[in-house]
């Protein structure tokens, strides 16, 4: 590889817009597309002080910086577009998190990449609503997340109080919210409000490897470590009240809780798995690739068929973990408050998926084509009327669900048409971090982490402590400052602001 | 259907056709060729009679297709089908006299269907007559349905806004209260024609309407069926906080 300076480098990054940069061919090797990415002056600052960093002399170890990686996954065979890094990007395993690519499906040498999925599949964001506004729960938001943390297992070895066995799982992995559905555990309009209808229907619990089922049967229902979590937030600020109010958010001071967790161990699993078969082809097939990392296969290669399959087992999975957690939260509400779910409203504004790949229909150059869609730290915002989000939201666009982090407000943002079109309908999908895990470990006090939070009126239960600095608000991006961007680009429109009062974490 | 028409024309095992193995597929073919539709002259069919040599069958059957002009059909099935119904037709347009004695009427008397009294006075009812029509357009007055040129369209115009607003159902929903939103105005980009905006606009609700009432019957369904399945259960015992 070439080695250049950091000047050098610039020649290659060009600024489109206010908010949007171009990564010229050449940047690195091979390209086939160029890359873009959505920034304001802030993050912006950001991202070059991390290509500055990875010039010096000297520096190795770590991920590449995330304009790096967009370029390489630009050099991917089959892709088309451009290689699309969202405000919240930061580097991650081959692909940047926050990086969303389309690969075409005509294209016999497309490849498929599980990096690009990530490894927490389907990791994504859960919004419910309730008719309970905060003036209800001030004075019982500390039972409120004592509740919710005695029902929803939680931290890194947690397992879950529904009674599963190995064969209730092989139907969940098949059958995604329907097990839920069939089970009782959800409401029949809890699927409606969900990606796919909460079922991919392309799943095969065949394909996943035993290890994985294993690692996932007692996690099922628990909420996991790491950056996951369940809050019980406020809405701060309202700024399109038409979409607000079709999803039944009518007023500031409403209550909604937010569930943000993955597929645990399976999904995991199942991406580990997939990698080691995919080195066996790249060989095979003589796909070359510019980091290790981008282990991929050809789509229509048994090894992509296969970790599609699973990987789809493995979104299934973390719908029905969703669900589970969503019976769970209305059961601890039901208990305080003594009303049933359904009289507290306790319905499900959306859920999106964080971690994905999926097939969609796109134009690229004015023609219509079938694209198999990474989306890894991306939100899909898919606009007004597109035949696949919900009808309730036909009107406004698909809501999205940006989950800021522990102490940060949240937003829900609408999908639009110019998103469509320049991000494959592809918007952020939280914070991004700024600081390393490891850094942030080295830099941040726990206690200060959480005398701040009870300084802010925010009630917290943590099954880690020690970890919570890695998640602490300091090590993370402004998600206000990418929500922004995303509103400015016009990627996606701002629609709702809340504010955390409880939050429970791994 | 594909059975029944084999069994009328007089197919000697219409059991065994078998449209997604290509030899059998084949042969049927070229029975149809040589017992009924008669296409080309008895010498012109030795290449479709290659049956056991697809390489110079396959090129003999497309041309087979465009001599009969047969639009294109994405399955084998489709175009067996599309060739059962043209035999059929050859047969019947030979004998028009012996088959036109066929109809339902002779089936009357030995019908199982039950026979439905015309107790119901609107089943002897004539919606073509003038009284009809001009009842029709008085009762679209009131409620201002528009004039059409088909008064049973008109009908049913009428009866849209009689269920939606005005039966004892639609008179009982709460009224929902709040500032309507001026349709035309939306996230949503139409169009850039100024005339189209609006009708795409309505039409688009209508849309939206019935796919909420589809949604919602699906709902119900599902309702249902989860009050034979659902069987939701916790136990605390198993649950484990990690660390």
């Amino acid at each position: 590889m070439v080695v250049r300076t950091y000047d050098e480098e610039l020649k290659y990054i060009e600024r489109i817009s206010d908010c949007c940069w171009r990564i010229k061919k050449g940047f690195q090797p091979n390209m086939n597309v160029e890359g873009c990415f959505y920034v304001n002056k802030k993050l912006e600052a950001l991202m070059f002080e991390e290509l500055r960093n990875s010039c010096r002399p000297g520096q190795t170890g770590g991920f590449l910086p995330g304009v790096k990686q967009i370029a390489n996954v630009a050099a991917l065979p089959g892709i088309v577009g451009k290689s699309i890094g969202l405000p919240d990007i930061h580097s991650g395993y081959g692909f940047a998190i926050g990086n969303m690519a389309a690969f075409d499906m005509d294209n016999p040498e497309s490849v498929v990449s599980p990096g690009g999925v990530g490894f927490d599949i389907n990791c994504g964001v859960r919004l419910l609503r309730t008719n309970l506004f905060e003036k209800d729960v001030q004075d019982v938001k500390e039972d409120l997340a004592q509740s919710l943390f005695d029902h929803i297992p939680v931290g890194v070895g947690s397992k879950g109080i529904i009674p599963m066995n190995a064969k209730d799982l092989e139907e969940a992995l098949e059958m995604g919210m329907d097990w839920s559905l069939r089970e009782g555990y959800v409401w029949a309009e809890d699927k409606e409000h969900c990606e796919e209808y909460g079922r991919m229907l392309n799943a095969d619990a065949s394909k996943v490897s035993m290890r994985a089922k294993k690692r996932g049967l007692p996690q099922l229902g628990t909420l996991g470590a790491g950056n996951h979590y369940a809050e019980i937030q406020i809405v701060d600020e309202i700024y399109d009240k038409r979409s607000a109010s079709k999803m039944g958010i009518n007023e500031t001071g409403q209550v909604c809780v937010m569930i943000h967790s993955g597929s645990r161990g399976l999904g995991h699993q199942v991406a580990t798995d997939a990698l080691v078969q995919m080195e066996k082809a790249m060989k095979r097939d003589k796909i070359e690739v510019n980091d290790r990392q981008l282990a991929c296969a050809r789509i229509n290669s048994q090894e992509g068929q296969d970790y599609l399959s699973s990987m789809a087992a493995a979104a299934n999975y973390a719908w029905v973990n969703r669900s589970s957690m969503t019976f769970l939260t209305r059961q601890a509400f039901a208990k305080l408050f003594k009303q049933s779910p359904d009289d507290l409203d306790m319905h499900v504004i959306y859920d999106v998926s964080h971690n994905i790949a999926k097939i969609e229909n796109h134009m690229v150059d004015g023609k219509e084509k079938k694209l198999l869609v990474h989306r890894k730290g991306s939100t899909r915002a898919f606009p007004p009327h597109h035949p696949l989000i919900p009808v309730d939201y036909q009107l406004t666009g698909q809501p999205v669900l940006v989950g800021g982090t522990m102490g940060t407000c949240s937003y829900i943002l609408t999908g639009t048409e110019s998103g469509m079109k320049e991000t494959f309908g592809s918007t952020c999908h939280g914070a991004g971090r700024a600081l390393s895990r490891a850094k942030s470990r080295r830099n941040i006090d726990y206690t200060q982490v959480l005398d701040k939070m009870k300084e802010m009126g925010i009630a917290i239960r943590v099954a880690s402590p020690k970890l919570v600095m890695e998640e602490a608000p300091e090590s993370y991006k402004d998600v206000t400052d990418v929500v922004n961007t995303c509103h400015e680009a016009g990627i996606s429109a701002k629609c709702v602001k809340l504010r955390p009062i409880a939050v429970i974490k791994g | 259907m594909m059975k029944n028409k084999l069994i009328a024309l007089d197919h000697p095992s219409p059991d065994s056709v078998n449209h997604n193995d290509r030899l059998n597929f084949a042969s049927t073919v070229l029975w149809l060729e040589d017992q009924k539709i008669r296409q080309y002259k008895i010498e012109d069919r030795e290449n479709l009679r290659q049956v056991n040599n697809l390489q110079v069958w396959e090129p003999a059957y497309a041309k087979y297709k465009k001599d009969l002009g047969m639009r294109s059909l994405s399955t084998p099935q489709a175009e067996l089908a599309w060739l059962l119904g043209y035999a059929v037709k050859l047969e019947y347009c030979d004998n028009t006299e012996e088959y036109n004695h066929f109809s339902s009427s002779n089936l009357e008397g030995t019908s199982f269907k039950p026979k439905i009294k015309p107790d119901n006075f609107f089943d002897n009812m004539d919606f073509q007559s003038r009284e009809f029509i001009s009842v029709v357009s008085k009762l679209a007055n009131p409620l201002k349905v528009p004039q059409h040129y088909d008064h049973l369209k008109q009908l049913e115009a009428v009866h849209r806004i009689i269920e939606e607003r005005l039966s004892p159902a639609a008179l009982q929903k709460d009224i929902v209260d709040g500032q309507p939103f001026p349709f035309e105005k939306g996230n949503d980009v139409v169009s850039e024609d100024p005339d189209l905006d609006y009708p795409i606009r309505i039409l688009r609700l209508l849309q939206i309407q019935s796919l909420r009432e589809l949604q919602t019957k699906i709902n119900e369904t599902i309702v249902s069926v989860q009050n034979l399945t659902a069987n939701p259960k916790t136990d605390t015992k198993l649950g484990k906080v990690g660390f």
